[in-house]
């Protein structure tokens, strides 16, 4: 991992292993060259997993989902879409309403490539229906120097982007405090923060060699290191 | 509470032994007299109101003979024959055969009174209590008790059959109601007696009751309720709250008259106060106390503070040790039960306790009450003072203990306040939709309801007496559709009526659904807890979640008065081990502060005013003097007539200092409002700091006196109360405040789901913090009711915006002195080195993390 830089839309770039990663501040991974976009635990449906078990969540939660998703693939011209696990967040999520708002939405951009990169909860919700035409595989999937995962690992011979962590952590300076979403940055690996509108985050303690890029509604900052 | 108290006994009172003996007496009195006791006016006027039907609120302390006045009200409302003159009713010995027989007889007709209690650790002595007439009286009836502590088996066996008296806590009697079949098991029910309402009227356990209340009316008309209540500033209103508007007698039984409340004024003050500071430097004082006197009880705020308390007493007093004990909330049962004997059988020296031994059973042997630090309020004093004084001849005393020069100030005013008799009114909650939520989906698993029917039924309870159909539509549809009315979720699965049209059944079809309910009935709220246990395997108690995960193994703390050793967790349980040596982290829970009451707030205030007429009169005010003289000195004195704002500029920021005085809770809004007005000219991020005197705004950025000031005004724009509502909400969405206040009520409501040992995959998956709820209710349906109650809950129950609204116009009329100072005031020091911060912003997030960002750079670089 070399220096980063800033660039428009309030993103900073990075480069892993010679390949030029921008971080977007809507908590994804753009990986410009290959017109791909990278997010990590969706969690399709939990809102109406949640309904399905009894407890009153407010719909439109997929729905700010998928407008998050449309509204990268405008700005950069998005071609291929990898989901690091956690696509679907429950048996329960499939719900008629939720998928079927899944399918017009697959139906808007029937160009796009998907591929679900399977985490723990698909292992429980099962693959995405077929026509939703979203390619499941198993972890690791290597796409050139980069191995797409759902849990944190360490691979030879590849950098590794994962998820199922929900990284937060919280900044404090002096009086003032906040809780934010973040990348985390190491070595050999790499976890990225949660996508999903309806999902928590897990405060880290932040490993000493990590480098964390906080994420604000505009702009992505690196974390200071510790020195 | 076990018999009328000796020292009582010099009353003239016409019942004695001997005319109790007389043939026209009855069961009940002759009991008495087989005691050697007599029976009070009060006791004789609760059981005639309860012949003749009529509900009652008992106002009595603990001690008194309270619990035999509404105990053998309920017996002689359940067997009338008690209270009537006539031959003995049972042989006193009965033969044991016979009896079994008629204890068969008797289970058969079933539950016949309720006894409710605030705290299950109450319901063993309770039991005992109520037990002791029974063998000469009713030998067939049975007790039985029911709480979170109930055993397995026990419960089951209840289940089969319900003894004739069930004591019972507010949860477990919901719990209770949830079965299938309660409308039966209730339905030979004679009586209720509410022990300690004045512990639930003013919390959701009492709008749990109340609406438990309202139901088992529904089923017995004719039910008798009477509640028992210590000293509250609102009386009235609690019968109210109890047994309907304008329903039911108050009693008035005996109080304490004769109360003694002072100080032990530490030698050398200091001059500054630190809130932090435990006070350790009054451990001499204190160990000299309890060395003189037999048995000394040590009440302390928190239970970090008992814990450290504890240890110091011990460090101190090498030798006591296993003569004292600690006692608090956290404890595992065993150890508090433990501790709860051996103060009756006078075993202890002294026990060092919080709030967990404000309640319940008298200790006789007691001769000493301290309270470490302020009390927050003239009622708690009240109630902890009476924890003393049981021999003949003593009167109650409570010698306050301060931990800081400060609360030597709160002392003097509680001194006052207790003269003049002012108690704390306890506010009963309005129309907490929460609670309403849980109890639809409670009773659609007790039998299933009409949705009319109901609505009437729950109206009938105080708390909802103005629930509006709307609202009502909004809860209904919240457990039936899963929220919004217009919108179908056909996943949605809760409360589901059986029909369509008035005549709809709402039940529960979901079995798992409805044992998810029941795991989380009560409305008691406290952060996630986990089991500390030995690795070897006794339990120590339960320590909150946040805590223990911030333990690496290793680490030590200290608790239950010995220093552990984390090892690990596995299964909500944390293992530790007995640490060898050397110091640790002690815990710190959550809603360990009380405020200070108005009332007491009111009285210091009184004080100052005092002071600032160079009146200093007690030993508080003397020794207090120094720091007032600084104070004075360095800045200002605040009082009734002068508002008092200190500028300061350090290392940390700009440091603007208010003191209205008015309170935490008032101070909190105050802090809030004041700094939102400020952000809204000058967009800025503040910390804030609260205690009961004032309030700090801390700014990173440069804070313009004469711009916040100006001569023109002096601080009357900011104060104004025009768009207060507007401010106080638009500040409040600019903090944490509500958001926090809404982890209780999605807890209540059913929302967050706290998962128990061993529980499958599937409920994992359903879980998920309060903080996303809220955000998401925030985002997607915000006209959601209970994100309206967390916001109107607090407003009027912790910022209270009418005593905010009261106080700002206080404000207006007091003088205002702008002191620029180079150091922190007395009064100020405790507030800037205060770690609780609240934060209001009106940064644009990305400016807020790019300039704490910067900030943190530039100490790297240092």
């Amino acid at each position: 991992m070399t220096a980063n830089h800033s660039s428009p839309g309030g993103a900073l770039d990075i480069v892993v292993l010679g390949e030029q990663l921008s971080l977007l501040p809507q908590r994804a991974v753009l990986w410009r060259t290959r017109k791909m976009l990278i997010v990590a635990d969706i969690h399709f449906g939990k809102a109406a997993a949640f309904r399905a078990g009894g407890i009153p969540v407010p719909h439109g939660t997929t729905r700010a989902n998928l407008d998050a998703l449309d509204a990268l693939i405008a700005a950069h011209g998005v071609r291929h879409i990898a989901f690091l696990g956690d696509f679907l967040h429950a048996r329960t999520a499939r719900a008629p309403a939720t998928l079927a708002a899944l399918q017009r939405w697959r139906e808007a951009h029937p160009d796009l490539t998907l591929t679900l990169v399977r985490g723990n909860h698909d292992q429980h919700a099962g693959d995405p229906p077929s026509q939703l035409a979203v390619a499941a595989v198993d972890e690791p999937w290597r796409v050139g120097p980069l191995a797409l995962c759902h849990h944190p690992q360490e691979l030879a011979g590849a950098y590794v982007l994962a998820g199922h962590v929900h990284p937060v952590v919280r900044l404090a300076v002096g009086r003032d405090s906040l809780r934010l979403p973040c990348f985390t940055f190491g070595t050999a690996q790499a976890t990225l923060p949660a996508f999903g509108a309806f999902t928590g985050g897990y405060e880290i303690g932040g490993k000493q060699d990590d480098q964390l890029f906080v994420c604000t509604d505009d702009r992505v900052f690196a974390y200071p290191r510790p020195a | 509470m076990r018999r009328a108290r000796s020292d009582e006994t010099d009353e003239v009172d016409d019942d004695t032994p001997r005319a109790a003996a007389r043939s026209r007496s009855t069961p009940v009195e002759r009991w008495f007299a087989a005691q050697g006791w007599k029976i009070f006016a009060f006791q004789r006027d609760t059981w005639q109101a309860a012949v003749r039907g009529e509900s009652g609120l008992l106002h009595a302390s603990t001690g008194s003979g309270k619990t035999y006045a509404v105990w053998f009200a309920a017996l002689q409302r359940a067997v009338p024959a008690l209270g009537k003159a006539g031959p003995v009713l049972t042989a006193p010995v009965p033969i044991p055969g016979a009896a079994a027989k008629r204890a068969k007889a008797i289970n058969q007709t079933g539950l016949r009174i309720l006894w409710i209690t605030p705290m299950r650790a109450l319901a063993a002595d309770t039991a005992r209590a109520l037990e002791a007439p029974l063998s000469a009286l009713l030998p067939a009836w049975t007790i039985g008790s029911r709480t979170g502590d109930t055993s397995g088996s026990e419960r089951a066996r209840q289940l089969r059959s319900l003894p004739s008296t069930l004591i019972t806590t507010p949860e477990s009697l919901s719990l209770l109601l949830s079965q299938d079949d309660a409308a039966a098991r209730f339905g030979k029910l004679d009586a209720i007696i509410v022990d300690e309402w004045h512990e639930l009227m003013g919390s959701k356990r009492g709008v749990q009751t109340q609406l438990a209340l309202a139901r088992l009316r529904r089923w017995r008309p004719d039910l008798m309720v009477w509640g028992l209540s210590a000293t509250l500033g609102n009386l009235q209103q609690s019968k109210d709250a109890l047994l309907g508007v304008d329903r039911g007698v108050l009693v008035q039984g005996k109080t304490r008259k004769k109360i003694v409340v002072d100080t032990l004024i530490p030698e050398h003050p200091s001059r500054f106060a630190w809130a932090g500071h435990l006070g350790l430097q009054m451990l001499p004082a204190v160990v000299a106390e309890i060395d003189g006197h037999a048995s000394t009880l040590v009440f302390t705020n928190t239970r970090s503070q008992a814990e450290l308390w504890y240890q110091n007493l011990l460090a101190a007093r090498p030798d006591w040790a296993g003569r004292i004990a600690l006692h608090h909330g956290s404890l595992d049962r065993a150890v508090r039960e433990w501790v709860e004997l051996a103060i009756k059988n006078g075993q202890l020296k002294a026990v060092v306790c919080t709030s967990s031994l404000d309640l319940g059973v008298d200790f006789a042997p007691v001769e000493r009450v301290l309270q470490i630090g302020s009390a927050r309020g003239v009622a708690r004093l009240l109630q902890r003072a009476g924890r003393s004084g049981h021999s003949p001849g003593r009167v109650s005393r409570v010698t306050l203990v301060p931990t800081n020069t400060l609360e030597l100030l709160e002392a003097a005013g509680a001194r006052h306040a207790v003269a003049a008799g002012q108690v704390e009114q306890r506010p009963v909650p309005e129309t907490p939709l929460d609670v309403l939520v849980q109890h639809l989906v409670t009773i659609a698993l007790g039998g299933g309801f009409r949705s009319q029917e109901l609505f009437d039924e729950v109206r009938t309870a105080y708390s909802y007496r103005a629930l509006r159909p709307d609202q009502w539509q909004w809860a209904l549809d919240f457990v039936a559709r899963g929220g919004q009315s217009l919108i179908a979720y056909p996943e949605y699965q809760r409360v589901v009526p059986d029909a369509d049209g008035v005549d709809a059944v709402y039940r529960v079809p979901d079995a798992a659904i409805a044992r998810r309910h029941r795991m989380s009935i009560g409305t008691i709220v406290s952060d996630a807890s986990m089991q500390v246990q030995y690795l070897r395997g006794a339990r120590i108690g339960t320590i909150e979640e946040g805590f223990i995960a911030r333990l690496r193994a290793g680490d030590r703390f200290l608790f239950g008065g010995r220093m552990l050793e984390f090892v690990r967790v596995h299964e909500m349980t944390a293992y530790v081990r007995r640490a060898t040596s050397g110091s640790g982290a002690v815990p710190r829970w959550q809603g360990g502060r009380m405020p200070l009451s108005s009332t007491l707030a009111h009285a210091v205030l009184d004080c100052l005013e005092e002071a600032a007429h160079d009146d200093y009169s007690g030993p508080e005010m003397q020794a207090v003097k120094p720091l007032l003289a600084l104070q004075q000195q360095w800045s200002a004195l605040p009082t009734a007539r002068k508002l008092v704002v200190e500028h300061l500029h350090s290392r940390e920021g700009h440091h603007l200092f208010f003191y209205p005085f008015a309170g935490r809770l008032v101070h909190v809004g105050l802090a809030a409002l004041i700094s939102y007005r400020l952000a809204q000219r000058r967009a800025a991020t503040f910390s804030i700091a609260v205690n009961d005197y004032g309030f700090e705004l801390l700014s990173a950025t440069p804070i313009d006196i004469a711009e916040i000031f100006p001569a023109s005004d002096m601080g009357g724009a900011l104060f104004s109360s025009e768009h207060l509502l507007e401010d106080v909400i638009a500040s409040l969405n600019a903090t944490e405040l509500t958001q926090r206040r809404f982890r209780e009520i999605a807890r209540i409501s059913g929302l967050v789901f706290q998962g128990y040992p061993g529980q499958p995959k599937s409920t994992r998956q359903l879980q998920a913090s309060a903080s996303l709820f809220f955000e998401v209710f925030r985002k997607h349906d915000a006209g959601n009711l209970l994100l309206t109650q967390a916001q109107t809950e607090v407003l009027e129950q912790e910022l209270e915006l009418q005593r905010l609204r009261e106080t700002l116009e206080e404000l207006r009329g007091r003088r205002l002195q702008v002191c620029s100072i180079t150091r922190a005031t007395p009064f100020g020091f405790p507030l800037m080195v205060e770690r609780f911060r609240e934060k209001l912003s009106t940064e644009k997030l990305s400016d807020r993390v790019a300039r704490m960002l910067q900030e943190l750079e530039k100490a790297a670089a240092r």
